[in-house]
């Protein structure tokens, strides 16, 4: 029987010998074939739309994946992957007849590490459940979306997922260390891993986010966070949401950090309390403010003091805090299951997920209520206020098509409003199928392009997940011959500097003997100083058409690094480029040309009581582009992640002379895919950054480090012990230092002793109490304690102890191999005169340096390499930050990491390949991982 | 339309707790045990709500396998309800949807014959009869016996070992305790200041047939705690098997009649040990929402009606009783604790009982995979259901195995008979009354 719509109970949708294959690989009952079985897969947590897909296979390994992936592209099908249908943007939906490919059968935990604090999942495992699994060892999975209990990490993966709790602690990119992926052909790559990224571009963050479009995540590497000690919540009762909205701007600008701040307007307050869901808010207020911290127990209680100070400051009629561990819960419940309720009160939903500037909060939430009255809809907000990630729900009945119209009109208004105010149309959703039409709101032309090129890197024939993410219009017309770098591309330039030079007055321009000297004895041709991004372009245009090479550079202090900067080739330099453009304090983020040097901006930031916790090696002489350039991050990270996760928006010059903007002032932004994620650590490979936005941070009220001495053994032993714990620490670095310090310098391989400099950050109370229960668990007395400025002044040095030496090596091994790394720092600073070696514990990061001796160049050549293959054998890397050439020469493995993707990334940036042609970003040789 | 869809349509129709309130938000779905196995959405709650949906909307045929199919492999066990955040009535619209599927497709000719005999206790009566005289030839628990397999028992093999489950277990032996407990009080004290709560147990067919051992016990837990049973005549099965598989005319005859019967008794509280009774007692008043004549009387009878153990509890807790020395793993039905909302039933029961170590059973409060004839239409999907608790039981190393639900103790029991492991399984009122006896002198 065929009715109306055109179901055939029992018919097959896909080719015979389609839905053949996908029974052989899946079995019987992991393929649904059947038109009517079908339905329910028609939509996701979006349910204005509907499309059947053809089939849906259920796979339940990787090698599954593979088979199913390679059948439906030989028969020329799409292929849509799925987790739990619980997107919100109709990402999961099938256009066209593709097929869905289900994960809900690859729902294993392969490995919990909680030495590492790592674990690898399947993609089908339940957010929820992994932190359930990683509970016994005092762990959890820190992103928190509001439908944690049910959507999958892969889903995370595929939509960077937000929620609650990334305001303090990040995104699911942060989280994500380390993908296996069954790419578009059937084949598998793997990315990162092991904790670390490898050396080249950063291909797990563009990955995360990806929507779907480039591949199968079917492994998950993730880092995992200690639970903390003490959690408090409050909750403050507003009359005014206006003042629920100013009660967030205030509280962050007293330099709180909440681990979480969450706004529920009036009509979400009373779904959520006719639901089975009930919290207990009043149901007449008009705006809750939950904001909860969390911690070490000691310093908990003043921040909640100071937050419901400032909340009654602010207008709250009410402050509650949880008294109990349910009663917690039960605030939570309320938040979290909003969404769910909303169904009490509407028969559809239209959720938006625009993100705003924080202080633009009370603004354009009038704006939004404003508009849903100006059409006669019912606007309700429930939202990440911390963010400034809001979430309008529109209620409506989409069987009045007058309605839905309505509906569609509202919520453009609604992302209009928010792009106004410097914010973007979605934080955390994603886009999907439901807002690409919206891409242009937010992209020109050229972005929208180098979107599809890095699109079809990954995905040449277009199969996956097609009719997402980017409009259909602005699709390239033909599938693209793939990219090529230019033959020149490795050489370096061949024409005449002279056309670049002229387009400079004299007195921006160094040349010979001075340009040498800026660059810090590098034999560069010259250096120009561009002072606006348009200058920045004609440079690279004529570069272009003169075959003349540039070498992205900020104050030159990078390059003495790897040799980038080579005779012939022509530095330019963003010094100029160095105004604050916009710093909002109470915004925590700050936009400021490239050139702005970290004196600048950490200046800047001190006077508001903030910083950038960023502590790279190096970072203390260059500039805010380099930083974003090299990507390379500190041992801070382990608190305040890398840096790639503190660069919100980036504006680069590519090599082809586009001036391309991604990202913006906002923290959470998942339009489009990550490409702020490729350019951070792309080493001036793909384009010239010219701006950058970055999210600062309040500057803790008091800073301690703690300096242990003993033997190395115990050191180690000491490291692993904090890492683990749930003790907040800032960051754990082992370290010789000089004998003019606390610390004398322990010489003798192998047993001498180390110093172990642990550096805590947070409120008085904290500080004291963990200084005491650090000692307690190190179980020796530290040999000193360095408190406030000294504290800073100990870890402002430590950023410039790689600077100047001729050889930098770094070794990046899972934290539990630190005595092993220690080991290879030992043999190497034996070889080296003046040799020294520093670890960053939390991190994984061992890093040696000295002066290679001429006698010992082969010995220490040797020592490199069989470093860099113990190395990799323990899924690490040996990376040079900088060598001589003479040095160089004599090593016979590749320290480059990446792949023919790379170099296909490179050329959509740089078709010619004139920017730093010898970045070792670009790899000359394929050594990724196929099979 | 057909009446059953009419029905079905207008349940739709009503938002409060209609499809429509479903969202899509697909957090039922980690609940469901179905979809958490199958990992096909169709198997899910939200699947099956969006196929009901299909239905009304008239895209999808009642008769179509997809309905058929997913409808049918719902266990009803309604894990997805508590989790639902729009409050779907997710049991509620099963019922309805279950009588339009078996109105396009009649169900098979088996459960069509269990329905039948449940129902009329003309035809109950021999027929458990039958089964006892069955049971107590020990035939059934040698068929049971012929060796563990891992592939799924035949039905009626699976029938025999739930036949043998059924039969009376007594806890092992402990060690016997020369040490006179005091015996359990009853309550005389508070019955002097106000006349004692009167109560009808509500007998139901399976429990009155093969464990009326379980209805003696609860009768004599009840008055040990000051709670005067009075005999409820003209009461017979609750109705709830025919509501679920779709009988709805024979499920409201059922309830109509023990709506009547226990009026006529005229008892403060109607004391079910049956959670799948007590759920479906509790919601009389929906099922019979279209008899405007019957609807309040049956809400004023469901108003009465609780588990025993609430009433034990709302009596201030279960009286002491003597020394149980054994370890018990306590399972929750589903009924009781996601249909009723009845948390750690057992566990308040006999928490109080001394010697007694209660120890717990991972994911309590997953389904059984018992649900009514759920074993014997889906072989496969139950027995897979049913591993998975009996493993669970398994690593636990209990003794004995709690459970307030005379599917689920006979579903446990077959479960671990044919995995060659036949641990005693109760009631908690049996051990509780138990402990009762061990007080006595």
């Amino acid at each position: 029987m065929t009715l109306a719509s055109g179901i055939s109970p029992g018919r097959t949708a896909v080719p015979a010998s389609l839905a053949a294959a996908l029974v052989d690989i899946c079995g019987p009952e992991g393929v649904v074939l059947e038109e009517d079985r079908l339905l329910v897969y028609e939509s996701d947590s979006l349910t204005a739309y509907r499309h059947r897909p053809g089939a849906v296979a259920l796979p339940r390994t990787t090698r599954e994946v593979q088979r199913v992936v390679r059948a439906v592209v030989d028969h020329g099908l799409p292929l849509v992957p799925r987790g739990a249908g619980t997107g919100l943007s109709g990402g999961a939906l099938a256009l066209n007849g593709a097929v869905v490919l289900g994960t809900a059968r690859m729902n294993r935990i392969l490995e919990i590490d909680p030495e590492n604090l790592r674990a690898v999942v399947q993609p089908g495992v339940i957010n929820a459940d992994l932190s359930i699994a990683a509970a016994p060892f005092g762990l959890c999975y820190a992103p928190d979306p509001s439908s944690e209990t049910t959507c999958t990490i892969g889903g995370n993966v595929a939509e960077n997922s937000g929620g609650p709790h990334c305001l303090k602690h990040g995104v699911t990119s942060r989280w994500i260390t380390g993908l296996e992926v069954v790419l578009p052909d059937g084949s598998k790559a793997s990315m990162g891993g092991r904790g670390r990224s490898p050396q080249g571009y950063d291909l797990v963050g563009l990955f995360v986010g990806s929507e779907g479009c480039f591949g199968i995540a079917v492994e998950i590497e993730v880092a995992l966070l200690p639970v903390a000690e003490g959690v408090r919540t409050m909750l403050a009762v507003f009359d005014r949401l206006n003042d629920a909205g100013q009660a967030v701007s205030d509280v962050v600008g007293a330099g709180l950090l909440p681990a979480a701040m969450e706004i529920i307007d009036g009509p979400t307050i009373r779904a959520v309390e006719e639901s089975v869901f009930a919290a207990g808010y009043p149901a007449d207020a008009e705006a809750v403010l939950v904001v909860e911290f969390d911690g070490s127990e000691a310093g908990l209680d003043p921040q909640v003091d100071k937050a419901v100070t400032i909340c009654c400051r602010a207008g709250a009629r009410e402050t509650r805090s949880a008294r109990t561990e349910a009663e917690r819960i039960a605030l939570w419940k309320g938040r979290k299951k909003a969404f769910g309720a909303m169904g009490r009160i509407t028969p559809d939903l239209m959720v938006q997920d625009v993100t705003v500037p924080r202080t633009k909060l009370p603004e354009v939430l009038g704006g939004i209520y404003e508009t849903g009255e100006r059409y006669g809809l019912v606007v309700a907000n429930a939202f990440h206020a911390g963010d400034g990630n809001l979430h309008p729900n529109i209620l409506f009945d989409g069987r009045d098509p007058d309605q839905l119209a309505k509906v569609e009109d509202a919520s453009k208004e609604i992302m209009r409003l928010c792009i106004e105010a410097g914010g973007t149309i979605t934080g955390e959703h994603g886009v999907g199928l439901d807002k690409k039409h919206h891409m242009p709101l937010v992209f020109g032309p050229d972005e929208i392009e180098i979107m599809w090129g890095v699109r079809r890197a990954f995905d040449p024939k277009g199969l996956m997940n097609p009719g997402k993410v980017l409009p259909d219009d602005t699709a390239p017309r033909a599938v693209a011959a793939e990219p090529r770098l230019d033959a020149r591309a490795r050489t370096g330039s061949r024409g005449s500097p002279t056309p670049v030079l002229a387009l400079f007055p004299a007195d921006r321009v160094l040349e010979g003997e001075a340009a040498r000297e800026w660059c810090g004895g590098v034999p560069t041709r010259a250096v120009v100083f561009p002072k606006s991004v348009e200058e920045v372009q004609k440079a690279v245009h004529e570069a272009n058409r003169a075959g003349v090479a540039l070498t992205p550079a900020g104050c030159g202090s990078w390059l003495w690094a790897d040799g980038w900067g080579r005779e012939g080739d022509v530095a330019v330099s963003t010094l100029r480029l160095n105004a604050v453009r916009h710093y909002e304090p109470a915004e925590l983020t700050m936009t400021a040309g490239a050139g702005l040097r970290w004196d600048a901006l950490a200046k800047a930031a001190a006077a508001n009581g903030q910083w950038l916790p960023v502590d790279s090696p190096g970072s203390r002489e260059g500039t805010l582009g380099s930083l974003a350039a090299t990507g390379a991050s500190g041992p801070l990270q382990r608190r305040y992640g890398a840096v790639r996760d503190n660069v919100l928006g980036m504006e680069i010059v590519a090599g082809d002379g586009r001036v391309l903007r991604f990202g913006g002032r906002v923290v959470k932004n998942v339009a489009g895919y990550d490409v702020i994620r490729l350019l951070v650590g792309s080493q001036g490979s793909l384009g010239i950054v010219t701006e950058l936005s970055v999210r600062l941070f309040p500057r803790p009220e008091a800073v301690a480090t703690l300096l242990f001495r003993d033997a190395r053994a115990r050191i180690v032993e000491i490291a692993r012990s904090v890492c683990t714990s749930s003790l907040p620490v800032a960051s754990v670095e082992a370290v010789q230092t000089d004998g003019d310090r606390t610390i004398e310098k322990g010489r003798a391989s192998g047993g001498g002793q180390l110093a172990l400099a642990v550096r805590i950050a947070g409120n008085q109370e904290e500080v004291n109490d963990l200084r005491e229960r650090l000692t307690d668990r190190a179980g020796v007395q530290p040999a000193g304690t360095l408190l406030g400025a000294e504290s800073d002044a100990f870890h402002e040095e430590r950023t410039r102890w790689e600077h100047g030496a001729p050889l930098v090596v770094r070794i990046a091994l899972l934290p539990s191999l630190l005595a092993r790394g220690l080991e290879h720092a030992d043999r190497l600073e034996a070889l080296l005169d003046r040799g020294e070696f520093s670890a960053d514990a939390a991190g994984g990061v061992v890093r040696v340096k000295g002066s290679p001796q001429a006698e010992d160049l082969n010995r220490l050549a040797r020592q490199l390499d069989q470093a860099s293959i113990d190395a990799r054998a323990l899924g690490g890397a040996l990376s040079l930050a900088n060598a001589p050439p003479d040095l160089t020469a004599r090593l016979d493995g590749s320290c480059a990491g990446s792949a023919p993707r790379a170099r296909r990334l490179k050329a959509l940036f740089d078709p010619a390949g004139v920017l730093s042609p010898r970045c070792p970003s670009v790899p000359r040789r394929t050594t990724e991982r196929a099979s | 339309m057909t009446k059953a869809m009419a029905a079905l349509a207008e349940a739709a129709a009503e938002q409060e707790r209609g499809l429509l309130a479903c969202v899509h938000c697909g957090f039922c779905l980690p609940a469901c045990p179905t979809y958490r196995r199958l990992g096909d959405e169709a198997d899910s709650p939200r699947g099956r709500l969006y196929l009901m949906q299909a239905v009304v909307e008239g895209r999808l045929s009642a008769d179509s396998d997809a309905f058929q199919t997913h409808l049918g492999r719902c266990l009803g066990c309604r894990a997805c309800e508590p989790v639902c955040p729009s409050g779907v009535a997710y049991g509620h619209l099963l019922e309805l949807a279950r009588q339009v599927a078996s109105d396009a497709r009649p169900p098979p000719l088996l459960s069509r014959i269990l329905l039948v005999v449940f129902g009329k206790s003309w035809l109950a009566r021999p027929a458990m009869f039958a089964a006892r005289l069955l049971r107590a030839v020990r035939l059934p628990a040698l068929i049971a016996r012929l060796g563990p397999s891992a592939a799924a028992p035949g039905p009626v093999r699976l029938g025999m070992a739930m036949l043998a489950a059924s039969a009376p277990s007594r806890p092992p032996a402990s060690s016997a305790k020369s040490v006179a407990a005091p015996p359990p009080s009853s309550r005389s004290s508070a019955a002097a200041v106000r006349p004692a709560p009167t109560a009808g147990v509500l007998a139901g067919c399976v429990q009155a047939g093969l464990f009326s051992r379980v209805n003696r016990a609860t009768v004599r837990v009840l008055e040990a705690n000051g709670i005067r049973v009075l005999r409820v005549r003209g009461q017979g099965c609750c109705g709830a098997l025919h509501a679920h598989a779709g009988d709805l005319t024979a499920a409201r005859d059922l309830a109509r009649r023990n709506v009547v019967a226990f009026e006529n008794a005229n008892v403060d509280y109607v004391v079910v040990n049956a959670s799948g009774c007590g759920a479906a007692v509790a919601s009389y008043a929906s099922l019979l929402a279209e008899d405007p004549a019957f609807a309040p009387r049956a809400a004023r009878i469901a108003g009465r009606t609780l588990d025993v153990s609430r009433l034990l509890a709302r009596q201030g807790g279960p009286a002491p009783g003597g020394p149980v020395d054994l370890t018990a793993a306590c399972d929750a039905p589903c009924h009781l604790v996601h249909a009723q909302g009845v948390k750690n039933a057992a566990e308040t029961m006999l928490a109080g009982v001394p010697e007694l170590e209660l120890v717990p059973l991972p994911d309590a409060d997953e389904c059984c995979g018992g649900a009514g004839i759920y074993g014997l239409s889906q072989r496969e999907l139950g027995h897979r259901i049913a591993k998975d608790k009996i493993q669970a039981v398994l690593t636990t190393g209990a003794a004995v195995v709690v459970t307030g639900n005379p599917g689920c103790m006979m579903q446990i029991g077959a479960g671990l008979r044919l995995a060659g492991r036949p641990l005693p399984v109760l009631h908690p009122v049996e051990l509780l009354y138990e402990s009762y006896r061990r007080a006595t002198p």
